[in-house]
């Protein structure tokens, strides 16, 4: 093989190659330049990354916004126009797939239906001519891994969705990949395997030290799983940063408008809630960085220390969710997201009631676009 | 409610009666028939078969020209159902009219278009000779013959298989590839594999197609050349000598080999077939 | 390569392209071709022969005509085939309908087990070859009080065997798209006594799929000739026996008479697959 994959990666111990979200290292994946077009249309187009070894990146974003094709582009199963692709110290842009030493998981399992769970995941080793008792040994170990012995002689139609996404898991990674590739994985589990199975892979990934690219469409998921979020809109990256940055601070419009329910304001419409004339072009409001006062009496605990003054509005609509009640206020002639906490049915304002709304400063996001 | 029962068995009742006497009964009595001799019950008439040279060779080209025919059909149509899934769509549909369109054409007509292309005096025979290709084309023959079977079976082949073929998804082959697989080990080890049950049900389906065809190979060469179709039907419709019983037993015969080429598919199926139902 | 340095794209990737997968589907098209090629060789000679007024001493014919045409549509005797072929087929068809509806029907509504035993009795005519259940024919009405042999009134009522499977598919699976259940239950509760709901409500719901069973099955009956020799040959001369008959006719002649009959195949089976085009879609509007 043209890589040298480090062969005791799947017997070291759990938790002994920590994520360091440092640039470099072996399995380090960079990204210059890359771009896409079908036709006329770009695809994606000046994407730029530099992905430490070990670390857990999600690709986010809606869908048709290219995330799914640069996945297929970084595997070599869709050409590029323009730019390079580096593992380590090797340029891999021009290798094919056979020859990446990536592995990836498709969102529809693509397992092989003439084979057993053990056939598919021993495909791999197969290919690279391992000798049949190395062979076992490593496919039995994967097939640990994700918790299948008991399915190994199945073939894929017996599994259930989430068993055979494991599987496919199984077989990418039996082959130690350099980096992994994961396209939608969970997409098509319900939502409590999904959950079961999100914790599962970032546990493995972790364990093994993979450096991951994951894509999906889901924030939470995203933002729960990561190290670093990869935010992307219309082909391209729109932010990079950790889970936390990214729903605090979104660098723009479209980046708020897709994290969040936040309240995009154009600044003259903000100076009143905010007492001043902010130098931002917009502003964010996350739903939660707005109180709500009936009677001289704030809603959902005590109140921030920097708040802005406050403005009267009436109650539109309220809907519950979960163990928050989102508001619609309609506040000079505006209408504002605001969460607070459901404490109890007799505190939820009626649809109607005069509020007073007041901004937490400390949590205004100032966007430049 | 006894109302609506009469009804229904009026609506079963000559359906039923219509398919026993046109399907059913006609099956029955070749299957008695072949065991009558002379008002008695033996085996007489399957002793005469396999005793006599003619009816042995009869069977043994038709067998012959269907496992060939088919052979090739199913080669010739296994490739184009491969490039059709990776050719453009409007080429696809192309292909996939032009094989409905060509499935249509059977029977005498088609035996009339051979002998237009590739008789003694045909369009295509004429040009080949004139270039000094061919010395002559015999199309009388029992390699003219699988020529016109193979052209049947193709478009037939095709129309079975291309289901199968695009049933093919493109991620596994793009999983192989990342596992390391070329083309190669692709087909080996997943495409064919996974075509397998396809394959050898849509071969079975020629082979009986094949040896059941009458109305090609009767106007091509009348009862001329030595087929079991060929023979049956001279023995129950010829100009002398009509022997129904013995026509019953080497129809007989013929059914016997179509359910034992079925059986022998179905015996080979099962392994390949427990993950086989999708 | 100054010029190179100039251009803005930094990276022009046509290494894997040459190497990869652009060869490749100039080889698929090759094949594609190959096939198309065999596939139209006999069908493009027998036309060229038919438009031909003479083709032998050279590659290509000598001038086209439709003389061959005319001279076929001038005979009387083709056309009395033509007429009978109609006839055989019409009486068969209308036969095969009015015995398998309510089979059909019945299957789909009231005894969803006929529905497993009737996609299992639709194969007998796959799995028989016409040669084979000739014999039997033969023997069984050649005589006696059902002495059918020789008339047309045993093709119409074998060329029913023929229809059947692929007539009782189209009706069932016509039917299931439609709830008839449903149907049925919501007409009768509206005061439709079950024949009229039949009638008024499932019949003109299910014409598409009765269409397309129509055309398809007309054109395989009309392509018919192992039933129509061996049970009643020239007795009752259709087309299929009176082109068998012509093989001492000229080349020409039966040229046309092939690509007329192949013509009328066509249509047929145009005329159903048009159908079937317009079915699913209007189920989902």
């Amino acid at each position: 093989m043209s890589h040298a994959a480090p062969n005791s990666a799947l017997t070291s111990a759990p938790g002994s190659a920590p994520a360091s979200p440092a640039t470099g290292g072996e399995n380090a994946l960079h990204l210059s330049g890359l771009a896409k077009c079908f036709d006329t249309t770009p695809v994606f187009q000046e994407i730029e990354a530099d992905i430490a070894h070990g670390e857990f990146i999600t690709l986010l974003g809606p869908s048709g916004c290219g995330k799914s094709t640069l996945l297929r582009a970084i595997a070599g199963l869709t050409l590029l126009d323009q730019g390079r692709i580096r593992v380590g110290g090797d340029d891999i842009t021009y290798l094919p797939p056979q020859r990446r030493g990536v592995g990836m998981v498709f969102q529809h399992y693509a397992l092989f239906p003439n084979m057993t769970v053990a056939g598919n995941v021993a495909f791999g080793l197969r290919m690279q001519r391992v000798e049949a008792g190395e062979r076992a040994r490593r496919v039995e170990e994967v097939v640990r891994l994700v918790e299948l012995t008991d399915q190994a002689h199945k073939f894929p139609q017996q599994l259930s969705g989430g068993q055979r996404q494991r599987v496919a898991l199984a077989r990418a990674l039996v082959v130690e990949p350099r980096v992994l590739l994961m396209d939608e994985p969970l997409s098509a589990l319900d939502a409590r395997i999904r959950r079961h199975l999100r914790d599962q892979i970032r546990e493995i990934q972790r364990s093994l030290g993979l450096t991951t690219l994951f894509v999906t469409h889901d924030q939470e998921e995203a933002l729960l799983i990561s190290d670093r979020v990869f935010l992307m809109h219309q082909g391209r990256i729109l932010q990079q940063a950790s889970a936390e940055t990214l729903y605090s601070r979104p660098v723009d419009k479209a980046a708020a408008g897709f994290m969040g329910h936040y309240n995009l304001l154009e600044a003259p419409q903000a100076e009143p809630l905010l007492g001043y004339r902010s130098g931002a072009a917009r502003v964010a409001l996350r739903p939660e960085a707005l109180y709500l006062s009936v009677e001289g009496r704030t809603l959902g605990g005590d109140p921030p220390p920097h708040m802005g003054p406050a403005r009267p509005g009436v109650v539109r609509r309220q809907r519950l969710l979960g163990n928050i009640v989102r508001y619609e206020i309609e506040v000079d002639s505006l209408s504002l997201s605001v969460d607070t906490l459901n404490r109890s049915v007799r505190t939820q304002l009626a649809e109607g009631t005069r509020v007073a709304v007041q901004a937490d400063l400390d949590e205004v996001q100032e966007l430049c676009a | 409610m006894k109302g609506p029962r009469l009804p229904a068995w009026l609506g079963l009742a000559p359906f039923a009666l219509a398919f026993f006497a046109f399907q059913v009964a006609p099956m029955l009595w070749v299957a008695v028939s072949a065991f009558r001799v002379e008002g008695d019950w033996g085996l007489d008439h399957f002793r005469e078969i396999a005793a006599s040279p003619f009816f042995r060779q009869a069977i043994w080209r038709s067998l012959e020209i269907s496992l060939v025919s088919s052979v090739l059909g199913l080669t010739i149509a296994t490739l184009a159902c491969q490039a059709m899934t990776r050719s453009n769509a409007r080429l696809r549909r192309v292909m996939i009219s032009f094989t409905n369109m060509t499935s249509n054409f059977a029977g005498v007509p088609l035996a009339f278009a051979f002998i237009i292309l590739m008789g003694a005096n045909g369009v295509l025979t004429l040009a080949l000779e004139r270039l000094g290709i061919v010395e002559e084309i015999r199309l009388y023959s029992t390699s003219g013959l699988i020529v016109v079977y193979t052209w049947f079976q193709i478009p037939l082949g095709i129309l079975l298989l291309f289901p199968a073929f695009a049933g093919l998804k493109d991620e596994w082959r793009e999983a192989a590839s990342l596992l390391g697989a070329g083309r190669l080990a692709y087909w080996r080890h997943v495409g064919l594999p996974v075509l397998r049950p396809a394959l050898l049900s849509t071969f079975t389906v020629l082979v009986a197609n094949a040896m059941g065809a009458y109305a090609t190979v009767y106007a091509l060469v009348n009862t001329s050349f030595n087929l079991m179709t060929i023979r049956i039907a001279n023995l129950v419709a010829g100009d002398l000598f009509l022997r129904p019983d013995l026509a019953s037993a080497l129809a007989l015969v013929l059914v016997i080999l179509l359910v034992g080429i079925t059986l022998i598919q179905r015996a080979i199926l099962p392994r390949s077939d427990t993950h086989g139902t999708r | 390569m100054a010029h190179a340095d100039s251009l803005p794209r930094p990276l022009p990737l046509a290494e894997p392209r040459r190497r990869g997968r652009f060869r490749l589907p100039s080889s698929y098209t090759l094949v594609l071709a190959g096939v198309l090629l065999l596939l139209a060789l006999p069908l493009v000679a027998t036309l060229g022969y038919a438009l031909a007024s003479r083709w032998g001493a050279t590659l290509l014919p000598e001038g086209l005509t439709l003389a061959w045409f005319l001279e076929l549509w001038a005979t009387p005797r083709f056309l009395a085939a033509f007429g009978r072929s109609l006839l055989i087929s019409v009486g068969a068809l209308a036969l095969s309908l009015a015995l398998i509806l309510p089979v059909a029907v019945l299957a789909q509504t009231r005894y969803p087990h006929l529905d497993h035993w009737m996609n299992t009795l639709i194969l007998m005519p796959f799995a028989v070859p016409p040669v084979v259940s000739s014999v039997g024919l033969l023997q069984l009405y050649a005589g006696g009080p059902l002495s059918l042999v020789g008339t047309p009134w045993i093709l119409i009522l074998t060329y029913f065997t023929i229809a059947l499977p692929f007539m009782y598919r189209t009706l069932a699976n016509s039917l299931r798209a439609m709830n008839v259940v449903e149907l049925m239950e919501a007409a009768q509760l509206l005061g439709a006594s079950p024949f009229r709901a039949f009638f008024l409500v499932i019949l003109p719901n299910i014409r598409a799929g009765v269409q397309i069973a129509i055309f398809l099955s007309f054109s395989f009956l009309v392509g018919e000739f192992v039933f129509a020799n061996m049970l009643v040959g020239t007795r009752f001369e259709t087309l299929q026996v009176y082109l068998n008959n012509m093989r001492g006719a000229s080349g020409h002649f039966t040229s046309a008479l092939v690509i007329t009959l192949f013509t009328v195949t066509l249509v047929l089976t145009w005329l159903g697959a048009r159908q079937a085009d317009y079915t699913p879609k209007e189920a989902s509007r």
